[in-house]
C-alpha cells in the first residue's frame, strides 16, 4: 500500500514539475522520471535506514522513494534557500546523504563508483549498511561501470547495480549505440549475479532487490539488476524546441495501474482508494510547492560557502 | 578588424560552427564527425550535418567519452580529420587522459612522427541554472595541459572561420562555444581568421579589456556604455587562446597603458592570470596601472540563478573595475 502511495507521489511530483516548466516557472533543465516509478520504489523499498543510494540526472523518483521531503526537493529544483543543497545543486543534483541519498549526478556514470566506495566503507566500518547505484542504459556504456563491477567483485562490496533501462540514451535508441545481447550480461564476466526484470512490475523489482540486499548484507557481494522500463516523456522538458520527433510513444503499461490491479486482485485495494490517495498526495504536494515557491532566493554570500571543510 | 559587408550571409553562432564544419566536409573527405547525438546536434554545432553528409560521416556514439575521444586520436593518427562534439566541454573531464596525456603529448613524445589533426568542440560557460557540472569554462585546464590549441569564438564570424582553421590545422584543437551565445546573430564576412588571431576594435585609448566568449560580449557592451561617458575602452577579444595572440594584446595595452582581464573561468590559475602575467612581463614599461583580473571566484558555478549571476562577472562588475583602473 505504501508502494502505491509513493508511486503516486512520484507521478504527481513530476507532473507538477512538467506543469511548472510549461508555465515558465522552472529554471534549468529537468529530466522527469514518469513511467519509471516502479524501479525506484521496488529497489528503495528493499533498503533500510542507513543504506545509501547514488542516482542520476533523472533522479527525482529515487529521492522521493528514499523518503525525501518534497518541499525541500521543490525548493532545490526552484533554486530557493531552503533546498536540500541550499540552492546550489538543482534538479540534477538533489542530495540528502543523511537520509541515505548520496545524490543525483549530472555526469552520466558519475555516481556508480561512489556506490562501490560507500559499500566498501559500510563493510569496513561494520555499519551493516549497503548501497545501490542507479544508472541508465546509456550510462552502461561508460567504462567506469566495468571498472566498478570489477572492483565491487574483488572487494565483495555490498552494492546493488541497478540499471534502469528505459530504451533511450538522450535522443538515440540505446540499441543503436549498445552492442551485445543485454546490459545485464555485462556483469556476468565479473562473476556478479545478474538478473533482468520487468522494471514496471514493482512487486518483481522488490523481490529481486530483496534477494540482492540479503546477499549483500550476508557478505556475498554485489548484484546487478537490469530493470526494463520506459521513459514516457522526452529526455528533458522543452526538448521539442530543437529535437524533431524521434521516438514512438512508449507501449508499456502504467506501472501504477499495474500495482493497483495487483492490490485489487488481492483484495487489498477498495474502490476509490487510489483516488483518495491521489487527492491526499496532491494536496500535500501543492502545499509543499507553495511553501517552496514562497521561500527566498539563497543569500548571495552562500555562493562562496561550502567549498572546503 | 573585420569590415561589415551587406552581402555577407547572416547566421547564428551555433549554425556558423556547423557551417564551418560543413565547408571543410565538402572539400575534404577525411573530415568525419562523431559524438553523442551529433545527428540531432544537441548543442547546435553538428545540427543538419547528417542530412548533407550521411550517417557514414556523422556518427552517433554511446556515452563513452574516453573511448570516442581516444578513437578520434587514433583516427587522426590514421589519416582522418575527426571532429568530435563532446557537448559540454566539462564532459572532457571523463576523458581527460585522452586530452592531456594523449592528444597533447603524442607529437612530442614520438619526436614529431605523429600528427593529431583532431578537433573537439564543446560548450563552455554558464547559461542559466545548469549547475556546476554543466556550466564551467575549462579553457585554462586545456591550456595548462599543453599540446592543445584552444579557440573560443564569440561571434558567428569567428565561429565559422576558427572552426575551419581548427579542422585545417595539423594539431589537436579545442573549439569552445558559449551556450548563452548559440543564438547570437552576425554576418560571416569574407575576411578569414586564423589560429593565433585576436579581434580588436581599435577605438580605445583609456583602458584595454581582454575577454573571450560571453565575457567579450559583456566587455563590448561596457565599452559602448562608457564611450557615452567619454571613456574609451578597447576590447581585445582573445578568441584564440593557444596560440596566444600576444602581439595584438601588447599593441593594445601599449597604447592604453591599462588593462583589465575578464574571465569566466575560476580566478586561480586562470586564463586571466596567464594574460595578466604575460602583459606584466611584456609591457611593463607601458603600464600606468597594475593589470587587474576579474574572474569567477574559486567556487563551482552554483545552481540558483541569483547565485550564478553573483559569481559570473557581470557588465556592472566589468564597468566598475574598468573605471577603477582608469582612475588608478
Ligand atoms: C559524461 C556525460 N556525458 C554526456 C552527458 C549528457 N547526457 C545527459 S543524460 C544523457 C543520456 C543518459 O542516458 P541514460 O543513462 O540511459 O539515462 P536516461 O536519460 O535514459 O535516464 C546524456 C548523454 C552527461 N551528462 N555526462
Ligand atoms: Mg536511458
Amino acid at each position: 500500500m505504501q508502494w502505491l502511495r509513493t508511486m503516486v507521489r512520484i507521478r504527481l511530483f513530476e507532473q507538477m514539475l512538467a506543469d511548472l516548466y510549461k508555465a515558465g516557472r522552472l529554471v534549468g533543465v529537468v529530466h522527469l522520471s514518469i513511467g519509471q516509478e516502479a524501479t525506484a520504489v521496488g529497489v528503495c523499498s528493499a533498503l533500510k535506514d542507513g543504506d545509501q543510494i547514488t542516482s542520476t540526472h533523472r533522479g527525482h523518483h529515487h529521492m522521493v522513494a528514499r523518503g525525501l521531503d518534497p518541499q525541500k526537493m521543490f525548493a532545490e529544483i526552484l533554486g530557493r534557500a531552503g533546498g536540500y543543497c541550499r540552492g546550489k545543486g538543482g534538479s540534477m543534483h538533489v542530495s540528502a546523504p543523511a537520509q541515505g541519498a548520496m545524490g543525483a549526478n549530472g555526469i552520466v556514470g558519475g555516481g556508480i563508483a561512489h556506490a562501490v566506495g560507500l559499500a566498501f566503507a559500510a563493510k569496513r566500518l561494520g555499519s551493516g549498511g549497503i548501497s545501490a547505484a542507479f544508472f541508465g542504459d546509456g550510462a552502461a556504456n561508460q567504462g567506469v561501470l566495468f571498472e566498478s563491477l570489477n572492483l565491487a567483485a574483488l572487494w565483495q562490496a555490498p552494492v546493488l547495480f541497478v540499471c534502469e533501462n528505459n530504451g533511450y540514451t538522450e535522443f538515440t535508441p540505446t540499441d543503436a549505440v549498445t552492442a551485445g545481447e543485454s546490459i545485464a550480461a555485462r556483469a556476468a564476466p565479473f562473476g556478479i549475479p545478474a538478473v533482468e526484470v520487468d522494471g514496471d512490475d514493482v512487486v518483481a523489482v522488490n523481490r529481486l532487490a530483496g534477494e540482492a540486499t540479503a546477499r549483500a548484507r550476508s557478505g556475498r557481494g554485489p548484484t546487478f539488476i537490469e530493470c526494463r522500463t520506459a521513459r514516457w516523456r522526452g529526455h528533458h522538458e522543452g526538448e521539442e524546441s530543437y529535437a524533431k520527433p524521434y521516438r514512438e510513444p512508449p507501449a508499456a503499461a502504467d506501472p501504477i495501474d499495474r500495482l493497483e490491479r495487483v492490490l485489487r486482485d488481492a483484495g487489498l485495494a477498495a474502490d476509490g482508494l487510489r483516488a483518495a490517495m491521489e487527492a491526499e498526495e496532491e494536496a500535500g504536494l501543492a502545499a509543499a510547492l507553495a511553501a517552496a515557491e514562497a521561500e527566498p532566493e539563497p543569500p548571495p554570500e552562500r555562493a562562496l560557502e561550502d567549498v572546503f571543510a | 578588424m573585420t569590415s561589415v559587408s551587406p552581402s555577407a550571409p547572416v547566421k547564428r553562432l551555433a549554425p556558423a560552427l556547423a557551417e564551418g564544419i560543413a565547408t571543410c566536409m565538402r572539400t575534404d573527405p577525411r573530415v568525419v564527425v562523431w559524438g553523442e547525438d551529433v545527428r540531432i546536434g544537441v548543442m547546435g554545432p553538428t545540427r543538419g550535418l547528417v542530412d548533407e553528409f550521411g550517417s557514414e560521416r556523422v556518427l552517433d556514439c554511446p556515452i563513452s567519452e574516453a573511448a570516442f575521444v581516444g578513437a578520434a586520436i587514433g583516427a587522426a593518427a590514421g589519416g582522418l580529420r575527426p571532429v568530435v562534439d563532446i557537448m559540454f566541454s566539462s564532459f572532457a573531464y571523463v576523458a581527460f587522459d585522452q586530452f592531456a596525456n594523449q592528444a597533447g603529448r603524442l607529437r612530442y613524445m614520438t619526436g614529431g612522427q605523429v600528427a593529431i589533426p583532431l578537433v573537439i568542440i564543446g560548450s563552455a560557460g554558464a547559461a542559466g541554472a545548469n549547475a556546476a557540472q554543466h556550466s564551467e569554462v575549462p579553457s585554462a585546464l586545456f591550456l595548462a595541459a599543453g599540446g592543445l590549441r584552444v579557440v573560443f569564438p564569440s561571434t558567428p564570424h569567428q565561429a565559422f572561420w576558427l572552426t575551419r582553421a581548427a579542422i585545417e590545422s595539423d594539431d589537436p584543437v579545442i573549439v569552445l562555444h558559449h551556450p548563452a551565445l548559440a543564438a547570437t546573430r552576425g554576418s560571416l564576412e569574407a575576411e578569414p581568421l586564423s589560429l593565433g588571431d585576436a579581434v580588436v576594435e581599435p577605438v580605445g585609448r583609456d583602458v584595454s579589456v581582454l575577454a573571450t566568449g560571453l565575457m567579450a560580449h559583456r566587455a563590448r557592451a561596457v565599452a559602448k556604455r562608457l564611450a557615452g561617458e567619454g571613456m574609451f575602452v578597447e576590447v581585445v577579444d582573445v578568441c584564440t587562446l593557444n596560440p596566444m595572440p600576444w602581439n595584438a594584446i601588447i599593441a593594445s595595452v601599449t597604447k592604453t597603458g591599462r588593462a583589465v582581464v575578464v574571465d569566466e573561468g575560476r580566478l586561480t590559475c586562470s586564463v586571466a592570470s596567464e594574460l595578466a602575467a604575460g602583459i606584466g612581463e611584456r609591457a611593463h614599461d607601458a603600464l600606468r596601472a597594475p593589470v587587474r583580473r576579474l574572474a569567477v571566484p574559486d567556487v563551482p558555478i552554483p545552481f540558483a540563478p541569483n547565485l550564478e549571476a553573483a559569481v559570473v562577472p557581470s557588465e556592472e562588475a566589468i564597468a566598475a573595475m574598468v573605471c577603477e583602473v582608469a582612475r588608478a
